[in-house]
Order: C-alpha cells, then sequence, then structure tokens
C-alpha cells in the first residue's frame, strides 16, 4: 500500500473510520478481486518457497544413511534394499485374483489402489537391477537385522549384504567385527595403494604419454615444414626415438610399481554374501564405504554423513556420473565463470564508459543503447550457435591452421573448450555488464564530474579517480550478476565444449599449465546428464539433487551479494536510479 | 579537458609552482590512450554483438543462394553410333559411354582426351534393349534373337604408392597423367589415385522366343550373398512382357551352381505396344511399362507368378511423346520429361478413391518448370533428388525434385543432346552432344532442397499422402530426405509460449499489483527480492524439476489440477466475501500482513482441498478416467465444456447483474451495517455462482449440440512430458520477469497520482485499478513482453519436459518440439556446412530476429511510458 493511504488512515479517528467505512460501497473496496491479486502473490511465494523447499530437503536428506529393510515375500523371495519411495498403485484383476480375501476387500475398499515400496536393492552385478518394487500384498515378513551392511564400491554400484570372510595378505580369516583392527588396518593400506596407483597413472604415466605426444607432434611439425626427405628430419626423427626409448623405459618402470600395488591390493579382500545367499568377492581397495545400515549410533550416521559430503565434493565422480563426486565440474564450473569474467569485464565497463562518457548523446547512442539492452534477452541457445559457428570452427579452425599444422585432423582449438565456451558466455553477459555499469556511472552527479574537471584534471584522471569509484559497486553488481547468469546457463555450453566426463582437467601441472582448448565438466550440464542421458534415471536421482543444491546456493550466493551490494548503492546515491 | 591553461601569472620568487601548472606530458599521453582504447574497446564490443546476426545471417544465406558453376570446358571426342548410357566416376575425371555395339568409349573429362576401353563382347549381335541401374554399374543387353545379358561396368579408383606407377605417363593436366587406359592423379607426393575401367559380361539368357527381338528390358538384383536373384521384366516384338526371376544355389558339397528361373507374362499389354521404357522397382514389387505416347502400365508384381495390372494411366495427355524418363533415388518418384518440354514427378499413393487393382495411384507430385524444347536425357542423383534434364536444344537444367526448383541452368550448344550424366558427388555434368562434342561442368550444388518455400510452406515429400510441414531431420536410410519445415517448430515454440503465459501474466500481474499498491514497503522489500531470486533459477534445474519430478505427479494428479482451476478461486472469493462480514476495525486492524497470511493460508487450503476433491471431479468432469476421456473416447465433453465457459458466463452474469440493479443494491447496502451488508453481498455471489453454473452448463450443451468438442483440440491424447508441465515449469522462468518489471513500472507512477485519487475518496483498490494500472498500462504491458521473449528462448525447460515431438496441435496433453531445444538438441550432431547446419542457424536467426524484435518493441514502449510517466 502506499505510504499516503496507510497514514491517512492513521490519522483518523476511530469513529470517523466507522462512519467512512459503513457509507463505502461494497463494491468499491473490491474485496474479491482483492484477494485473487493476494491468491496470485501468494502462489508465486509458493512456488518459489515450494521449489526450494523440495530442493534442499532432497539435498540435505541425500547422504544419510537409510535403514536397510530385509524383506519376505509370500513366494519366499528375500529382497534387501533401502526403501526407497512408496507409491499407491491399482493392481491388475490376474493379480488380484490370486490374493487372500482379507487383501482383496482391503484393496476394493481402497478404490482398487494399494501401495508398493520401491527398495534400492543394489547388487547390480547379482541381480541386474538396482531398484525392485515390492507391493505391500506380498510381504509376509520385513525385518531390520543389525548385521546387514550397505557398501559402496567403485563399480557396480551399491552391495547390500554381509560379510562373510576376508582374505588379508592373502591369508583368509574371519571378521568379528567392522572394528576389527587388522580388517581396519588392510582396508586403509589397501585403499591407500589404490590411490598410489591411481596417482602414478594419472600422473607420471600421464606426463609420460604428455611428453610422447608432443615429441610425436615435434616430429610432423618437422615434417611439414622442410618435409620427410630433409635432414631436419632425419635429426628430429632421432632426436624423438632416442627420447622416445628413454620415457618407454621410465614407462615400464612407473607400470611395474603400478602392477605391484595392484598385486598387493589383489591378496586383501572380502567376501560378503547377499541375502539371497549368493557370494560376492571384492578387493577392499574397491570398497568405497561400508557400514551397517540397521545398527548405526548417531555419530556413525553423522560421520558417514559427512564422508559422503567429502567424497561428493572433493573427488571425481564414478558410476558414469551418478556416484563420487563432482569436483571436475565444481573446477570446471568456477574455471569457465572465472575466464568468463575476465573478459566481460573489461570490456563490458570500456563499452559502458564510451556509451556513457566518450559518445556524442545522441539519436544513434541511443539506439545503440536500447539494442544492447536487449541482447541480454536473445535467447542463450543463439549465443551457443554463434560460438559453435564463429569461435569453434571459425577463428579455432584459423588458430589450427596457423599454429597447430602438425596436429590435424584433429582439432585443437577448432572445436567446443573451455575458451570457447568462455567467450560465448562473456558475449550473452556483456549486456548485463554494460546496463548495469551505466547505471552505476549515470548515478554518479555530474557536480562531481565537473568539479574534478574545473580543478585541472584531465578526462581520464576524472573518470579513473572520481567517477568509477563511486560507480564501483554498481560494476561489481553486474559482473555478479554476469557471473550468476554464467554459472546458471548449460544450453550455449553444450554447443561449445561442455562434455559428460572429461579426462583431463582445464589446468593441470603441465605445460602450459592452463589448457584453454579442452573440453570440461560444468555442473548444469551434470545435472541434465546425469538425470537425462544416464543409464539409470531413478540410481541418479538423489545426486543431481544435490548437485541442483550446490548449484543453486552458488548463484543464489552471487545473486544475494549483487542485492546486497545494490541495496547499499541504492541507499548511498538515494534518489538517482532509473 | 586536459589542456590547463598555464598562462596564469606565478607569484615571483615560487618557480616550483609554475612548473606544476603545466600539465605532464605523461598525463596527456595517458589520457590520448585511455581515449582511444576505450573507444576502439566500446565500438569494438558493440560491433561485436551486432556482429552476432550477421554472422548467423552469412551462415544462412548459402541455403538459398547456393548453386553455383565453379569451371566449365568442352571437348570434341571421336564420333561414334549414339550412346546407349554415360556414367562418370566418383572422381570426375572419366565420362565413360557404352554404344550399341557394346563399345565402350571413355574420355579425360578436362582434357577430352580418349583412353583405350575394354569392351563388351557381343559377340557381334546388335543390342535392340538396353537398360541399367542408377549408379550405372550394372547394365542389361537385350538382343534382337531374344536374348539378353548382363553386364557389369566398373569404373572404380584405387589409390597405389608411386613405386608401382607405370613408368613413361602422359601429362594431361597439372594433377592428372594417363598411361592411354587409366587416369592417374597425383594425390599427395607419395601416392596416386587410379581410375580405370574394366568390363564383365554375363551369360546368355533366353528369354523371348528365339528370333523375337527382346525390345527393352530392366532389372534388379537381390536376394543374398549365397543366394543371389535376378529379377527381369522384358517386352519383346510381339508385345509380350514377360518377368522373370533366376535364383542361383551354390551347393556347399559339391561347389556347383544351379540356377532356376521361374517366369510369368504381364497380363493386359496391347499386342502394338510401342514400349520406350520398362521400369523396375528396387524390390521388384512394382513394374512400369511406359508406351511412347504417355501410357503407362503399372503392374503390381509382388507375386511373381501372378503379375497384376494395377493401373493404367496416360502422363503426357495430347500429342506429347516421352522424351525421356527414369526413377529417382529410392525408386518411388518416376520423372517424366515430354517432347512438350514438360518434367514432372511423379508417385504412387494410397487413395481411398483410387479406381486401381492395389489401391495405389501413380500421383503428380510435383510439376516443375518445363523446357522450351523438347526433354531428350535425363540422369538421376545417386544421393538425393537431383536430376539434370537436357532437350534437344542444348539446355541443360540441373533440378530438384522436392523443393521443385531449377537449381543451375547451362546451356551447352544448340545441338541436340545425346546423353548426359550427373556426377556421384553432385558435383559434375557431363552432356555429350549428337555433333561429338563433350560439355563438362564443374558445379557446386550444396542445398538444392532448401528454398524459402520448402522451409516456410508446404511441401509434397515422397510417400506423404499431401504437401505437408514436416521436421525429421535425420532417419536411418540412405534414401531417405531430410524434411525442413521450421514451421513445426516455429509453432512449438509459440505453443509453450502461449501456454505459458497463460499461466503466468495473471499470476505475475496479480502478485505485481498487490506488491505494488496494497502491501506495507517492508513486506515488499521481502517480497520482491524473493521473487526475484526465482528469476536467477538455472533453467536446466526448473527442466529437470519439470520432466523428473513435476510431470510424473501432474499425470497421476492431473484431475486435481483442473479441479484446483476451479476450487482455488472459489475458495478466494469466498474468504473475501466472508472477510466482508467482520466489522470494520479488525479488518481495518488486520488489513495488511495478517490478511496476506490469511490468503496465503486459503490458497494453501484450497489447494488441498482440491487434491482431495480430485477422483470426485474426475468421475463428474472427465468421466472417471482423465486419459480415456481425453482421447474422446470415454464420456462426454459437455462438463468440460462447461468448465471452460464458466468464467466467462459468470463474468458476464456479474457484470450485467452490477450495470442492472447494482446501483441500487449498492444504495441499500450502504445504509444496513457492515456485516449485514456484507452477508447480502455473500448471497448475491453464492446466486450469480450458481446462476452462472447452470447457464454455462446450458451454453455447453448448446456448442456440443452443433459440433463443438474441445477434445481433438486443445485436449486430446496424454503423453507424460507435455504442454501442460512446460507451462508450469516455464512460469518458474517467465513469472518473476514479468512480476519485476511490471512492478517497478507500477511504482513509478508518481505519487501526486495515488494522493489525488484516495484524496478524492477513492479506495485503495479504485486507485490501483482506475488510476494506477491504466498509467502503468505500458510499462506493465512492455513486462508482457518481455517475459514472452524470455519465453520464446528458454531452451533447457523445453529440451528436457517437451518430449521434443514435432507436433502441430494444440492440445496441452501432448509434447511439443521448440526451436531453441531442436537446436540443442541437434546442432552437436550436425556436420559443418551440411544443409542441416545451416537450417539450425537459420532457427537461431529466427530465434534471434523473433526476440530481438519483441525486446525491442517492449523496450520502446518502456521508454514511452517513462517518458511520460516523468511528465505527468
Amino acid at each position: 500500500m502506499g505510504v499516503i493511504a496507510e497514514t491517512t488512515q492513521e490519522n483518523r479517528t476511530p469513529a470517523a473510520v466507522g462512519a467512512a467505512i459503513r457509507r463505502t460501497d461494497m463494491r468499491a473496496r473490491g474485496e474479491p478481486a482483492l484477494w485473487v491479486l493476494g491468491g496470485a502473490l501468494a502462489l508465486g511465494i509458493a512456488m518459489i518457497a515450494g521449489f526450494l523447499a523440495l530442493v534442499a530437503w532432497n539435498g540435505i536428506l541425500t547422504f544419510i544413511p537409510k535403514p536397510i529393510d530385509v524383506v519376505t515375500q509370500a513366494d519366499g523371495t528375500v529382497t534387501a534394499g533401502e526403501p526407497f519411495r512408496e507409491e499407491l498403485f491399482r493392481p491388475d484383476a490376474e493379480v488380484l485374483e490370486a490374493l487372500t480375501p482379507e487383501w482383496r476387500a482391503r484393496i476394493a475398499a481402497a478404490d482398487g489402489y494399494t501401495s508398493r515400496t520401491l527398495y534400492r536393492t543394489g547388487n547390480f552385478d547379482l541381480y541386474g537391477e538396482d531398484f525392485r518394487w515390492i507391493p505391500d500384498f506380498t510381504v509376509t515378513k520385513r525385518e531390520r537385522p543389525a548385521n546387514v551392511l550397505f557398501i559402496e564400491r567403485l563399480e557396480w554400484g551399491p552391495f547390500v549384504g554381509s560379510i562373510k570372510s576376508a582374505t588379508i595378505d592373502g591369508a583368509e580369516r574371519q571378521i568379528a567385527s567392522l572394528d576389527d583392527p587388522a580388517f581396519v588396518a588392510a582396508h586403509r593400506m589397501s585403499r591407500q595403494r589404490w590411490a598410489q596407483a591411481n596417482d602414478i597413472e594419472k600422473d607420471e604415466i600421464g606426463a609420460i604419454n604428455h611428453k610422447l605426444e608432443a615429441a610425436r607432434l615435434d616430429l610432423r611439425g618437422v615434417e611439414l615444414d622442410s618435409g620427410r626427405d630433409s635432414t631436419d628430419y632425419r635429426q628430429a626423427q632421432a632426436r624423438v626415438e632416442a627420447d622416445a626409448a628413454v620415457q618407454r623405459g621410465n614407462y615400464d618402470k612407473l607400470a611395474v610399481q603400478v602392477e605391484d600395488l595392484r598385486r598387493l591390493n589383489a591378496a586383501n579382500t572380502v567376501t560378503f554374501v547377499a541375502v539371497g545367499g549368493e557370494e560376492k568377492t571384492e578387493e577392499m581397495a574397491h570398497l568405497v564405504r561400508f557400514y551397517p545400515a540397521n545398527d548405526l549410533s548417531f555419530g556413525g550416521k553423522i560421520a558417514v554423513y559427512f564422508s559422503r559430503w567429502a567424497e561428493f565434493l572433493g573427488d571425481e565422480p564414478r558410476e558414469a556420473n551418478t556416484e563420487g563426486g563432482v569436483l571436475p565440474a565444481i573446477f570446471g564450473t568456477a574455471a569457465m565463470t572465472l575466464l568468463m569474467v575476465i573478459a566481460v569485464a573489461p570490456f563490458g565497463v570500456m563499452t559502458a564508459l564510451y556509451l556513457r562518457e566518450y559518445a556524442k548523446q545522441g539519436r544513434l547512442v541511443s539506439i545503440v543503447r536500447i539494442s544492447v539492452n536487449n541482447l541480454a534477452g536473445v535467447p542463450s541457445i543463439v549465443y551457443g550457435v554463434f560460438g559453435l559457428g564463429f569461435f569453434a570452427y571459425t577463428l579455432g579452425g584459423s588458430i589450427d591452421a596457423l599454429f597447430y599444422p602438425e596436429r590435424l585432423p584433429n582439432p585443437t582449438f577448432g572445436t567446443g573448450g573451455l575458451l570457447w565456451s568462455a567467450l560465448t558466455l562473456a558475449l550473452l553477459t556483456v549486456p548485463v555488464v554494460i546496463v548495469a555499469t551505466e547505471e552505476a556511472l549515470a548515478a554518479v552527479p555530474r557536480s562531481m564530474r565537473e568539479g574534478s574537471l574545473a580543478c585541472g584534471a584531465s578526462k581520464w584522471q576524472t573518470i579513473r579517480n572520481i567517477v568509477l569509484p563511486r560507480a564501483m559497486p554498481g560494476i561489481m553488481t553486474g559482473i555478479i550478476l554476469a557471473m550468476a547468469r554464467g554459472a546458471g546457463e548449460v544450453a550455449p555450453l553444450m554447443l561449445v565444449g561442455v562434455v559428460k566426463l572429461a579426462p583431463e582437467l582445464p589446468v593441470d601441472g603441465l605445460f602450459p599449465f592452463v589448457h584453454l582448448e579442452r573440453s570440461f565438466m560444468h555442473l548444469g550440464f551434470h545435472i541434465y546428464d546425469v538425470g537425462f542421458q544416464s543409464r539409470n534415471a531413478e540410481a541418479g536421482k538423489p545426486m543431481v539433487f544435490v548437485t541442483t543444491m550446490l548449484l543453486i546456493s552458488l548463484i543464489f550466493v552471487m545473486n544475494v551479494v549483487a542485492i546486497v551490494i545494490r541495496n547499499r548503492l541504492r541507499r548511498k546515491f538515494a534518489g538517482s536510479q532509473f | 579537458m586536459a589542456d590547463v591553461e598555464t598562462k596564469g601569472e606565478a607569484p615571483q620568487g615560487m618557480p616550483r609552482q609554475r612548473r606544476s601548472m603545466k600539465t605532464a606530458r605523461s598525463v596527456i599521453v595517458i589520457d590520448k590512450a585511455a581515449d582511444w582504447i576505450i573507444r576502439i574497446g566500446g565500438i569494438g564490443v558493440i560491433v561485436a554483438v551486432f556482429g552476432i546476426m550477421v554472422f548467423l545471417a552469412q551462415v544462412v544465406v548459402p541455403l538459398f543462394t547456393g548453386a553455383s558453376v565453379e569451371s566449365s570446358s568442352s571437348a570434341k571426342i571421336a564420333p561414334g553410333p549414339r550412346a546407349l548410357m554415360e556414367v562418370i566416376d566418383e572422381y570426375k575425371v572419366l565420362s565413360t559411354s557404352v554404344d550399341a555395339t557394346g563399345k565402350v568409349h571413355a574420355f579425360h573429362i578436362a582434357t577430352g582426351t580418349e583412353l583405350e576401353a575394354p569392351a563388351f563382347d557381343l559377340g557381334g549381335k546388335d543390342v535392340s534393349a538396353f537398360n541399367r541401374t542408377l549408379n550405372g554399374r550394372d547394365l542389361a543387353f537385350g538382343f534382337s534373337d531374344g536374348t539378353l545379358r548382363l553386364g557389369m561396368l566398373k569404373v572404380g579408383g584405387a589409390v597405389v604408392d608411386n613405386a608401382q606407377v607405370p613408368q613413361n605417363l602422359k601429362r594431361l593436366n597439372d594433377t592428372d597423367f594417363t598411361d592411354g587406359q587409366a587416369i592417374y592423379t597425383a594425390i599427395s607426393p607419395e601416392q596416386m589415385r587410379v581410375v580405370s575401367i574394366a568390363v564383365e559380361l554375363g551369360e546368355e539368357t533366353q528369354t523371348a522366343p528365339a528370333g523375337t527381338a527382346i525390345v527393352a528390358i530392366d532389372y534388379r538384383l537381390g536376394g543374398t550373398v549365397e543366394r543371389p536373384t535376378r529379377s527381369f521384366i522384358t517386352v519383346d516384338a510381339a508385345g509380350i512382357g514377360r518377368l522373370s526371376r533366376t535364383e542361383s544355389r551354390t551347393n556347399m558339397l559339391t561347389g556347383a551352381t544351379t540356377t532356376t528361373m521361374t517366369s510369368s507374362e504381364l497380363p493386359g499389354l496391347p499386342a502394338d505396344v510401342h514400349v520406350h521404357a520398362l521400369l523396375m522397382t528396387n524390390n521388384a514389387d512394382q513394374v512400369y511399362v511406359a508406351e511412347e505416347t504417355g501410357n503407362i502400365y503399372r503392374y503390381d508384381t509382388r507375386s511373381f507368378a501372378k503379375p497384376d495390372l494395377a493401373e493404367t494411366v496416360d502422363l503426357l495427355p495430347g500429342e506429347a511423346t516421352i522424351g525421356a524418363i527414369g526413377f529417382l533415388i529410392g525408386e518411388q518418384s518416376l520423372v517424366i520429361g515430354g517432347s512438350d518440354g514438360s518434367v514432372n514427378v511423379y508417385f504412387r499413393l494410397q487413395r481411398a478413391d483410387a479406381k486401381t487393382g492395389d489401391g495405389y495411384q501413380l500421383v503428380r507430385a510435383h510439376t516443375l518448370e518445363p523446357h522450351a524444347n523438347p526433354v531428350v536425357a535425363m540422369d538421376a542423383s545417386q544421393r538425393g533428388k537431383l536430376f539434370v534434364t537436357a532437350d534437344a536444344g542444348g539446355d541443360v537444367w540441373v533440378r530438384h525434385s522436392t523443393s521443385e526448383q531449377v537449381v543451375l541452368k547451362l546451356a551447352a550448344t544448340d545441338a541436340e543432346i545425346d546423353t548426359v550424366a550427373l556426377a556421384p558427388r553432385e558435383n559434375g555434368i557431363v552432356a555429350i552432344t549428337g555433333d561429338g562434342q563433350a560439355h563438362a561442368w564443374n558445379i557446386s550444388v550444396p542445398h538444392p532442397e532448401t528454398t524459402l518455400r520448402t522451409i516456410f510452406g508446404k511441401v509434397w515429400y515422397e510417400g506423404y499422402p499431401e504437401p505437408d510441414l514436416t521436421w525429421q531431420s535425420s532417419s536411418g536410410t540412405d534414401a531417405f530426405e531430410p524434411k525442413l519445415s521450421l514451421v513445426p517448430l516455429i509453432f512449438g515454440t509459440l505453443k509453450a509460449t502461449v501456454y505459458a503465459l497463460l499461466f503466468a501474466i495473471p499470476i505475475a500481474l496479480g502478485a505485481a499489483i498487490y506488491t505494488s499498491e496494497f502491501v506495507h514497503h517492508r513486506v515488499r522489500a521481502v517480497v520482491k527480492p524473493t521473487m526475484e531470486l526465482m528469476a536467477s533459477l538455472p533453467s536446466v534445474v526448473l527442466g529437470f524439476i519439470a520432466a523428473l519430478i513435476l510431470a510424473p505427479l501432474v499425470e497421476t494428479w492431473i484431475a486435481a489440477i483442473f479441479c484446483a482451476f476451479i476450487v482455488v478461486p472459489a475458495g478466494l472469493f469466498a474468504g473475501a466475501y466472508l472477510w466482508q462480514l467482520l466489522p470494520s476495525t479488525i479488518a481495518l486492524r488486520y488489513g495488511g500482513l495478517p490478511k496476506f497470511i490469511l490468503i496465503f493460508t486459503a490458497l494453501i487450503a484450497t489447494g488441498f482441498v482440491a487434491f482431495a476433491l480430485g477422483p470426485w471431479f474426475e468421475r463428474i468432469f472427465f468421466a472417471g478416467d482423465l486419459k480415456a476421456w481425453s482421447t474422446g473416447s470415454h464420456g462426454e465433453s459437455t462438463p468440460f465444456t462447461a468448465m471452460l465457459v464458466f468464467p466467462f458466463v459468470f463474468l458476464a452474469l456479474f457484470m450485467s447483474t452490477q450495470g442492472l440493479v447494482g446501483e441500487r443494491f449498492g444504495h441499500i447496502l450502504r445504509g444496513e451495517n457492515r456485516t449485514l451488508a456484507g452477508l447480502a453481498d455473500l448471497g448475491r455471489w453464492i446466486a450469480t455462482l450458481i446462476a452462472a453454473g447452470v447457464l454455462s452448463y446450458l451454453a455447453a450443451l448448446a456448442l456440443v449440440v452443433i459440433g463443438m468438442d474441445p477434445r481433438g483440440g486443445i485436449v486430446d491424447t496424454y503423453v507424460q512430458r507435455n504442454t501442460l508441465v512446460v507451462g508450469f515449469a516455464m512460469g518458474f522462468a517467465v513469472i518473476p520477469i514479468i512480476y519485476t518489471i511490471s512492478e517497478d513500472a507500477l511504482n513509478a507512477v508518481p505519487e501526486h497520482l495515488r494522493a489525488a485519487s484516495l484524496g478524492c475518496g477513492a479506495t485503495d483498490w479504485q486507485t490501483a485499478i482506475f488510476v494506477i494500472l491504466p498509467t502503468a498500462m505500458s510499462g506493465v504491458f512492455s513486462a508482457i513482453m518481455v517475459g514472452m521473449g524470455r519465453a520464446v528462448g528458454e531452451t533447457m525447460i523445453v529440451v528436457m519436459a517437451a518430449g521434443n515431438t514435432p507436433l502441430l496441435e494444440w492440445n496441452i496433453f501432448s509434447g511439443l518440439r521448440a526451436l531453441s531445444a531442436n537446436i540443442a538438441v541437434e546442432l552437436p550432431e550436425a556436420v559443418r556446412d551440411s544443409t542441416l547446419y545451416r537450417m539450425l542457424f537459420l532457427a537461431a536467426l529466427t530465434l534471434f530476429v523473433m526476440t530481438f524484435a519483441v525486446n525491442t518493441f517492449a523496450e520502446v514502449i518502456r521508454q514511452r511510458f517513462r517518458k511520460r510517466a516523468a511528465q505527468l
């Protein structure tokens, strides 16, 4: 309500109010319409609140260890699994036929509906499925035995069952409890060796491969420059071959090391047994985490919960992205957004400075201004199309032809990559920065500029020392908003360089350290990929919720910062908006 | 500004001051540098941003210009008998022709140099009938003694190392060499490509009675590698058409091959038939016998033993005779060029009214631009629906059947053309004229299938019952023709936008008016940023929630959702009328936040009521099963129609009673105390509600009687990922935009207008609706336009939740394929510079232009509004 209406009401005496209202026509107050308007606002708020609650609820609860039900069905099948969700369904007539009369009566009373539960059974390698629906009417017994373990493995998804025996350093032994010190130590040791072997493969062997590849490209470069028959080429060939021999020697040494570690690990195994009696032997190194789901203390639950979070934030994905962590995606999102800011901030500010401080204010500039404003509304996919056609194919193709002829026909910059994604998003967000900066520049009072100029400062000095500092909060707002928009965009990235699984991070220890041509992973695309492209959307859903929560909180934090800065700015220069 | 005056008199004895008065050089340099950098950077960014449109357009343009002649040449070749056929090899170096004596003539296209080529040894017999497959590899010769022979003409390329290349090659041009028999082309310093000719001739087979000449022939190969079959069709001089099939079996043990032949006669062929050509389709299930006059006898040969004359039709009425006839790739489309210059394309379609044996009928699908002279030769492409026709006047035209355009018009000479051949990669043409000239063109026809008409208009694709608007860019088979009409995609975009806006506009505007006019500014300071947060939700998240959470929920509770459309507004109205019963002191004291919380509660409560009423509602309105009901097979549509017309009837009724008796009613109520007046108002509302219910049911009955049924229109078969879900999800993206901008506009209406209105005794409601809203109207309108722009371009939501089926129907329960989603899905797979790639760029350009236009329009209106608001 407007300020004026409020004060008038307050100034009325109670009697006057009564008299005034009594004489007012009901229609004039428009109460029903008012409620509908209020209902619209309430609905809007309910939508956003419901949405956030849904994401937060699922995101926060996903990592809490759930109990495991062992369900015995009427036909004798025993199933163990986490109850995932329940739903009502209408069983077929044939199914109903086979039921006991009291169940039939119960279902008939419920209008033909009855409930069933989806259990996450795990053991994909044994059952060929991750989930199983169990209708309530088939259940004869449902219990939660203490000895059932939930085991997260590197492959095949989780395993639900109990430990039968373990082999430590080749010697079989019984495990009394999970706290058995020999077992705990062996598991820790195995995991360490596994990590070490992975590191060697990834870093050191990766570096050797990188060197070999670089040498091959060198040779190809010489070949392109001076031909295959030249002395240069023969010299280079000899050099490369000598070098390659050394590298291969190194490689063999490392390979032996990895082999050793693997062999040691192969001696540490655990044999599990599922509720149905099927046995499965796993290397300890492949067990990420296990816990007795029904016998977990509160502290234990908390520990599992946080260890899952730690894995999520700090590890690489596994199981086709449906498990493990999202570190590469976080890294990719951050790297791309940073690179985008580096591109967008100076150019956006420069353009705004030009439009506001340098260009002659006329019809043309106002048309340009309107157009720039509208570019913020052009669909992001259009920028993606442009990025692919212009940056990747045209610009990248030329760069490849000029600088990387030895790698052709494999494209280097001639395909999607980090740089092109960042530039595409920079183009997408530059209107945001321009508009915000212009607004901030316009908010700097003219008198301050004039004062500065009158004191003898040059135009640039005025801008640098007087205008920019005062406009800085506004500019920052624009840049943060641009970052928030950029971090949440997925559609253009699908065209210019984001991938499901990037083998290498865009930044690593190999020269030139920052690999702008590499494709990368992105949180937003991760959501799309896991939710829509994975083998088992159901198994990936919890993961998607957590990723969603992460992405939303990232963007919200940025937005809130921007809004806070904007409000502070508005207060500082009150009355100068619009 | 930088030039600070230094002439000022400095006091004596203070030389330092003098120095400091001079502008330092560095300051000037830096100032100039900053000036230039900012100018160049600023203008550069503006140019770059506008460059997007230019770049997109530049990629799109070749779709419409495309074809060009890169070079042409002509050479004199040795005269000989008229060629039966001509082919060009894949690399466009050799043109090979076969004449009626079985001799093979080959010449190097670029220079006209003749090569020595092996000949078909026909044993001195004269060829009386000849035919070939589309690629020119398999040939059939029919002889005047009633025998026939099959042959193969292999013009192939192989890559060899330089070491294997024979010495003393003769240089032909920059890249090509010859040893007199083959063409050698240097492709790299170490390797050469050899294009050479080989022939193979099969055994003689007697099909017609000995001594009766075969006048026309066609054949197809089929079967498996182990058991090859050959299907022949021949017509002999006695006018007998014979259909034969040979099947060869190799005995695994002995290795002996046995060939069996079955034969049958084509019925109904007149004895004096003058066969111009015989054509057989790929699976040998159709045979066309074409008479010179244009009469076509179409046989259904699915049963080899008993072929059936399905249809006889004269495709060239009048005097005209057939000049050239042939299949296009896929062997469904038949091209007929007449002596009157006409070129038409026919294909077989199933027609209900067909008076033919098999229910199919030959239909003239494409009428192409006619030649000025009789058509004498044609050749079809092996990759698409491109073909060339040549006329007696020496003109060679490159045409495309589906797009009906003449892509290129080439004029050879004035001499009549004997044969014309199109290179396998559609990049060259060689025409041999009767006077022994060979004319060759290097052409580039990258996108013959697209014209403005094919992209935006109806196109008659092969096998389609009628011209249609279709988007189907890829499929499994080679003969598949991409169908690239943007209309279904634009329609999809519009459909998503319309349904999203139908949902978003009322909520966003209602919320904006309420926030701006009816809540305390402290509440507003909380509510507005909350709604704005909604705008920053990444659309991939919205899409994910919509598709994986919302879509199954909506599917389960669809009836409850429709129920909510009625129950929630009704509940809010009821709440309002009950609120009116409150004594004014209470109503005033709790009119702010508490009332809003009450509204919120009412909303949630009515939501639950709707949820609970869902099954009951489904029984009454959708005959117990909405999904079955919506297909139109189950239940009646009257209740749903009544529900659709109800709001309008209610409004009309409410307005009319207001106009007729409202004034008097108001007067009476004004004298009474508030609670009583409120009760009376409540009574009136309920009465109107009931009356409107009855009236709308009657109206619905009437509508159904005159044949209006919403089913088949806005409601039809239910699929899980549908427009309703997209509309909801898109609401999240669009509502905050419309809300923020229109709230800003409402808020920017000058305070004094509000004060004046309230001061004159208007209520808040009257002020808001009759003063503030009209003043801010243009701003509100522009808010809607900006929201529309966002909905048009939204990508991830439609990719994930819309099902991506390119349909042309308004059904709210079916999916759609939007321009943006189509780009996101197909562009990563599109080959650079292919037709699909350029079409997707065109889609992007269309989106760009649509949103840019909408936004500019909105911006202009908003600027005008600002100016007006400032003047008030």
